[in-house]
Parts: C-alpha cells; sequence; structure tokens
C-alpha cells in the first residue's frame, strides 16, 4: 500500500484511537465499577484517583466466597484436564491421519468427519447427555464435564495438528524411517519436537473453549460442579444487578481467556478457521 | 507409506471417544424423540406427533425467527467491520502490533461474562449506553423492548466476533503482494478502485470461510442471550438452544426437547451440506 502523508497519518491515529476506545470499553468499565466503592456506582464517575478513590474491598469479598473459590477450583481442574486428554489423544490421530494412507475410506472424509462435530448444534446432545450422566450417576461432578468437553474439543485440535504435521518435510520422517524408527518412535521424536509451538497454542486455544464452555455445564452441574460461567449464569437473578458485582465477576470469568488470546496469537487465525486460513 | 494395525491404533483412541460420546447420544436422543418422555411420568411411544407438535408450535417459529435474524444481522456486521479493521490495520504503522492484540482481546471472552456485563451497560437509567444516547437526547429502551433487546445481543455478540474476522482479514492482507498494489497505482489514484478490483476480489474466498464459520458458531448462541436477557423480554431473544434448553431442564419434557434438537440439526446440515462441497475443498 502506498505511503500516508503526514495528515493522512495524523488521521489513521485519530480514527485508530476512536476505535480502540470503542473495543476497550467494556472491558474499562467492568475493571472501573469493580474498584468502585458501591456508592459512586451511580454518581456518574468514569476515572478511579480522579473522581474516587479505589478500593479492593469489591474484590476480597467476592475471592472470600466459598463458591466462587469452588467455580475457580472447578473451572482449572476441568479447563486443565481436559485439554491434556484433548492433546494426547488429539496427536495420535493427528498423526495417524498424516501418515497414513487408509483402505477404502478417504482421509478427507474422516476430517470431514471430524469437523461434522464442530458444525452441529450442541444442543442436540443436552437431552442424551443429561439421562447418560444420570444413568452413571455423573451428574454434577467435573468428571462429567471433562468427558463432554473433551469430545468437542477434540475435533479441532486433531484438524490443526494435522494441518501442522503436514508441514514437516517429508524428507526427515522419510530419513527416519529408512534408519529403523518405528512409527512410535516418528511420532514422539520427531513429529511432536517439531511442533511444539503449535501443540503448546492448540492447547492454550482448547483451554480456552473449555473455560468458556456453558451450555453442557449449566445442564450437568448444579451445585458441586460449577464452573465460573455458570456460576455467573445463575447467579444474576438472585442478586439483581449489583454494578460492582457483575464486575468482579465478568473479570474473573474473563481475564483467563483473555490473557489467552493475547499469547497465542500467531496460531489464533489457523485455529479459529480450523485450518482453513493459514495466517 | 506402510500398511498394517499401527495407523488404525493412533486413531483408535480419538475415534472410540467421539463414536461414544456423539454417535450413541444421538441416537439415543433420535429414538428418544418419538416418545412421550417426562422425567417421572414414564415414557410411551407416540410416533411422530413430537415432530407435528414441533410445528404446531409458536415458540418453535418464533425462536427459528430470532435466531436467523441474531445470526444474520450479526454475522454480516462482523464481516463487514471486520473487513474494514483489517483495511485499516493492514498498513504498516508504528505501534499497529499493539493495537492488533488489544483488538483481539474479546476473542475469548467468556459469552455469559459480557452478558452479565452487558447487563450493566444497557442499564437504561445510569448505564453507560444511555448515557452516551443522552448526549443525542435520546434514551433507549436497550433490555425492555423487544427490538432493541435483540440488538443488545446483537452488539455484543459483534463485539466478541469481529475481531475474528478482523485477523482473518488481516492474514488475508497481508498475503496480497505489494507489486499488485505498485502496478494498480501507475493505472489510477482512485482508492475505490483499488478496493474493488484488487483488494475485494483476493480476499473473496476469505469471505466465504467467514461467513460460513461464523455461521455456524452464530446458530450456536446460547451464553450471551442466556445472562443478558434469558430470553426476554417475552420471547424476544428466545434464540433456539434456549427454547430447547428449556423444554429439556426447565419442563424435563426430553421426548419433546429431542424433536426440537433433531429438527434444528436437520435445519443447520442443511444449510451446512449446501457449503460442504466448497468446506471439502479445503482439506485436500
Amino acid at each position: 500500500m502506498r505511503r500516508l502523508t503526514f495528515l493522512q497519518q495524523i488521521k489513521w491515529y485519530v480514527i485508530t484511537s476512536l476505535i480502540m476506545v470503542i473495543f476497550c470499553f467494556p472491558i474499562y468499565w467492568a475493571s472501573v465499577n469493580s474498584v468502585k466503592p458501591p456508592l459512586e456506582i451511580f454518581a456518574g464517575s468514569w476515572f478511579p484517583f480522579l473522581q474516587f478513590k479505589p478500593t479492593i474491598h469489591n474484590w476480597m469479598v467476592e475471592l472470600g466466597t466459598e463458591e466462587v473459590r469452588k467455580a475457580l477450583f472447578n473451572s482449572t481442574l476441568i479447563s486443565t484436564v481436559s485439554t491434556i486428554i484433548v492433546l494426547s489423544i488429539g496427536s495420535l490421530a493427528a498423526y495417524g491421519l498424516f501418515r497414513f494412507k487408509f483402505v477404502g475410506v478417504k482421509r478427507q472424509d474422516i476430517v470431514v468427519w471430524f469437523l461434522s462435530l464442530r458444525v452441529m448444534p450442541p444442543v442436540v446432545f443436552i437431552v442424551p447427555f443429561f439421562i447418560m450422566m444420570k444413568t452413571f450417576g455423573l451428574l454434577d461432578t467435573p468428571c462429567a464435564l471433562i468427558l463432554i468437553n473433551v469430545t468437542f474439543t477434540l475435533p479441532f485440535a486433531v484438524i490443526i495438528l494435522w494441518e501442522t504435521f503436514r508441514e514437516i518435510p517429508v524428507a526427515v520422517v522419510e530419513a527416519a524411517y529408512i534408519d529403523g524408527a518405528s512409527e512410535w518412535q516418528i511420532f514422539h521424536k520427531i513429529a511432536v519436537p517439531l511442533s511444539s509451538s503449535a501443540m503448546i497454542a492448540v492447547g492454550i486455544i482448547c483451554l480456552a473453549f473449555v473455560w468458556n464452555e456453558f451450555l453442557f455445564a449449566l445442564t450437568l452441574t448444579y451445585k458441586e460442579a460449577i464452573v465460573m460461567p455458570v456460576l455467573i449464569g445463575g447467579t444474576e437473578h438472585t442478586r439483581g444487578i449489583e454494578f460492582w458485582f457483575v464486575a468482579t465477576r465478568t473479570l474473573l470469568a474473563m481475564t483467563v481467556p483473555i490473557v489467552i488470546a493475547l499469547s497465542v496469537q500467531r496460531y489464533l487465525v489457523r485455529g479459529l478457521t480450523l485450518g482453513a486460513v493459514k495466517g | 507409506m506402510r500398511e498394517g494395525k499401527a495407523r488404525y491404533l493412533f486413531l483408535m483412541p480419538s475415534v472410540c471417544w467421539i463414536l461414544v460420546f456423539t454417535i450413541f447420544p444421538l441416537v439415543y436422543a433420535a429414538r428418544l424423540s418419538f416418545f412421550s418422555f417426562q422425567l417421572g411420568r414414564g415414557m410411551s411411544f407416540i410416533g411422530g406427533w413430537n415432530y407435528v407438535d414441533v410445528f404446531n408450535y409458536s415458540r418453535f417459529w418464533n425462536s427459528i425467527i430470532t435466531t436467523f435474524f441474531i445470526a444474520a444481522v450479526s454475522v454480516s456486521v462482523e464481516t463487514g467491520l471486520g473487513l474494514l479493521l483489517a483495511l485499516h490495520f493492514g498498513r504498516e504503522m508504528p505501534g499497529n502490533k499493539i493495537f492488533r492484540s488489544l483488538l483481539s482481546m474479546p476473542l475469548f471472552a467468556t459469552p455469559v461474562a459480557v452478558g452479565f456485563l452487558g447487563l450493566t451497560i444497557f442499564y437504561e437509567r445510569y448505564g453507560p449506553a444511555n448515557l452516551f444516547m443522552s448526549l443525542f437526547g435520546l434514551q433507549v429502551p436497550w433490555l425492555s423492548n423487544t427490538f432493541w433487546a435483540k440488538m443488545s445481543v446483537i452488539i455484543l455478540d459483534t463485539w466478541i466476533w469481529t475481531p475474528f474476522c478482523f485477523l482473518v482479514f488481516l492474514a488475508g492482507v497481508h498475503s496480497i503482494p505489494e507489486e499488485m498494489y505498485e502496478v494498480a497505482y501507475l493505472d489510477t489514484q482512485s482508492r475505490l478502485k483499488i478496493f474493488r478490483f484488487i483488494t475485494l476480489p483476493l480476499l473473496s474466498p476469505l469471505i466465504g470461510i467467514i461467513v460460513i464459520l461464523r455461521l455456524i458458531e452464530a446458530l450456536k448462541i446460547f451464553g450471551l442471550p442466556y445472562s443478558l436477557t434469558t430470553g426476554g423480554p417475552g420471547t424476544a431473544t428466545e434464540v433456539y438452544p434456549i427454547l430447547v434448553y428449556r423444554m429439556a431442564l426447565k419442563h424435563f419434557d426430553f421426548g419433546y426437547a429431542s424433536a426440537l434438537g433433531f429438527v434444528f440439526l436437520a435445519i443447520v446440515m442443511t444449510i451446512v451440506i449446501t457449503f460442504f462441497k466448497r468446506l471439502r475443498r479445503i482439506y485436500e
């Protein structure tokens, strides 16, 4: 694109700052409200320090609540364990897809089958999952959510890792093969180390997916195994709209995934387009 | 490439896992949709009556229209905004990296939390949305009016998803070779023409991908309206997933909820299969 003149550059920065203000507003608003003393909420104050003295009181109250700590713990537990399972069995499947020709089944058919799971509306599954978990006595346990979340993040991981494995030079793999390496050795000594950064990115994105999952969490948990999104979805009507309370809770729920989005810039495009755009 | 059993072993865990947790539940739900099954009342076979009831249910039609309205508007707004932002930030300017990172912040923002936060933004008396509107002497009934409630959902959805469209388009903008523009500048000075005849045609495959992927996700929308409006006022923002969720876990009408689920599955699959050839070509 053509170089901008000085005036055009100024215009560019003005537009940019406008976009930034609009975009960052919700997060700014939440952060400001979370440090406001309740009395200041309706006073129309927008800037801490200048207009009011910020307080961490809201945060102390919120973090001191038993159910919040339980939800944070559950969210962390469920998303970490699901991610580990997804990465381990997902990378195996991706390698299987990458390395082998199948008799009878075309490779793309398997890929499209995996993809179709991300396409299906999840609501179809809430009744059978509910009954299934009830039958096995898993209702309201982290285990139920781990099983379900792995199912729905697995296709994503398999497709992205498969795409990454395909970028490994054929010569490297062939050389190892001729030297007598078994498939398992090629997998864990060559394929995985060579794509470690993609593995980490996929893991981080999976973590965010699981952290944000709401429909199944709402369906399958109600007391002991609630996660952050369910905590938010459920408490709103018992507490009414207390701005400071809304702010601390939303920030508690959103910080992890937002930090995640900032940390995996490189693989975001590929990950979110399910490998369709290389980015 | 070698033949043998090993190749199946690598795929085995994932394939088995997905079979157990999707095919089995789907078959079970399909069977259930032909039964009258309410928790505590037992099960009885009623043939296709659940499906007949689905199509005679006014809330079904309402939520179909609501879901597709919200999806269509938000997907087109997000795609458009994403494209504009990508053109704007496609230039190499100092500080660009920081802006791009900041813009991708909402990508993974928990939708339920965003909806909840939206409650305070669109709060009608003191919320910042109305404070801003009052600059123009307007007061908008954001959450209590059937039309504006839909708009609130769309606005927040746009906040979450525009970054996605932006990042994908940005990747596209960066992949257009600089020479193209240099040659074009020899012919014309009009930036509009350059956009129309160079940038847009080169980005058009991306538009297809973005619209498909966004549409698929938009039809799953649940957390955001659930916490922002709980489907209200009335049933104005009762999107399809909320309707099914209510049937299943508030009324415990499992047979009927399954039928509702399958009707939606059929609709979504029809849309996706229309794009199927395109989707499949990407993975060859």
